[in-house]
């Protein structure tokens, strides 16, 4: 049962921190990137 | 002479067993042509379960058509990742790039995998040893939380799992019933107050040089972090740079059309294939069909939680019920919030929020199942 509570909590950890990454990576982008008229 | 009929006529070999699942496959027929339910993937499907259910019809066996597919398509795992090249085709993460903070919503959403896979463990291995189901089964269970088709039939099939048949059509099946099984759980998580919250409406803050960098990027972060889910990814990604590079329209058009199209024939074929009768019908594979239930119900009520949570945050600026569209069932949750949205209020305008939710947990499932296919191992 402890196993399956790491699963879980491991899981939802590498969840969150790769999409805490990807969160991050598109605000940058979206910083350096903003949009003109041509866009 | 003494002719062993039974041996060359299909019919004496009938069984109660039979009969059923030749039922479910005319009813998976039925459900896709007169009702419209998932019909692109449920006639395939419904179709092969009735061919491989045809007593000596050979389909099955060694060298017959479903089992070359099986090993060239489900086992080498080639068909899930064919598909996503096409899915990553049809994809515009515009709305989603335009709203970054969706990809929380998508994360949270994920809990239903998670949360199944404790539950079907508890009751198989892991506790009551009620179910036969061991930590892959589990895990592979979990993954209908993905409300991902490919990604289901993806994991349970690295995973080794026995029940990947049964899994992959309750993904399939729950997903075309996301607008009966999300709005009681969102109604009852959110107040009138909170539904009726309006969002302002962006559209055009992205640029194109945004949309090509985003999946090569995407592909290298949750590759060298999760790099169980790389295939997923990439072949999404790919697709999505087709998509997006805007020099390759006759290879975005294949990979959304003809690819996708045949991909889905023979998946759907073959997983139908898969349902036979001697190893379909049996308590696990009904137990199977209520997980799934569970999980797109955790998967809405924790995307839901975190829209709650963001909405108090941000000043009452988020409404929660975009969180619901953090399953990664595409496009149906993000339409189920439109509508409660605009039940609630007529000028609440949800679709490009809940679609930016709904591209992220599209994402967000892929990520989970590498998560899973990641820790399973080390806990075996």
């Amino acid at each position: 049962m402890l196993d399956a509570l790491w699963i879980v909590l491991l899981g939802m950890a590498i969840v969150f921190a790769v999409l805490g990454i990807l969160l991050g990576m598109m605000i940058l982008l979206n910083k350096l990137s903003k949009p003109n008229k041509t866009d | 002479m003494d002719i062993p009929v039974s041996e060359f006529l299909g019919f004496l070999n009938l069984n109660w067993q039979i009969v059923v699942m030749l039922a479910v496959g005319g009813l998976l027929i039925y459900l896709g042509t007169a009702k419209n339910v998932e019909p692109v993937i449920l006639i395939p499907i419904g179709t092969g379960i009735l061919l491989a259910n045809i007593p000596l019809s050979g389909l099955v066996d060694e060298g017959g058509l479903f089992a070359v597919l099986n090993k060239a398509g489900i086992k080498t795992e080639l068909f899930p990742l064919l598909i996503f090249i096409g899915i990553g085709a049809m994809i515009d993460f515009g709305p989603f790039l335009e709203r970054p903070y969706t990809i929380l919503l998508g994360a949270a959403a994920q809990f239903g995998i998670f949360g199944t896979f404790f539950l079907a463990y508890m009751l198989g291995d892991g506790w009551l040893h009620i179910m036969n189901f061991s930590l892959n089964d589990a895990a592979s269970i979990g993954i209908i939380g993905s409300a991902d088709g490919p990604t289901s039939i993806y994991v349970s099939s690295v995973l080794g799992s026995k029940y990947a048949a049964a899994i992959v059509v309750a993904a399939y099946s729950y997903m075309a019933l996301v607008p009966i099984i999300q709005p009681p759980i969102m109604r009852w998580m959110t107040t009138k107050e909170e539904r009726r919250l309006e969002m302002p409406i962006t559209v055009g803050l992205v640029t194109r040089k945004t949309k090509i960098i985003f999946p090569i990027a995407t592909v290298l972060i949750v590759g060298l972090i999760a790099p169980k889910a790389t295939p997923l990814i990439g072949c999404l990604m790919f697709g999505n740079v087709l998509r997006e590079c805007g020099v390759v329209e006759r290879l975005s058009a294949t990979a959304q059309n003809e690819l996708t199209n045949i991909v889905t024939i023979l998946l759907g074929l073959t997983v139908g294939g898969m349902m036979i009768a001697s190893e379909f019908l049996n308590p696990e594979t009904i137990l199977i069909f209520v997980m799934g239930v569970v999980a797109f119900a955790l998967d809405t009520a924790a995307g839901v939680f975190l829209g709650k949570i963001m909405y108090l945050i941000s000043g009452k600026k988020v409404n929660p019920l975009i969180g619901a569209a953090g399953i990664s069932a595409f496009p149906m949750s993000a339409r189920v919030v439109q509508k409660m949205g605009l039940q609630e209020n007529p000028h609440n305008h949800l679709l490009m929020h809940a679609v930016g939710a709904n591209t992220a947990g599209q994402i967000a499932s892929v990520v989970a199942g590498g998560a899973m296919l990641m820790l399973i191992p080390l806990f075996s």
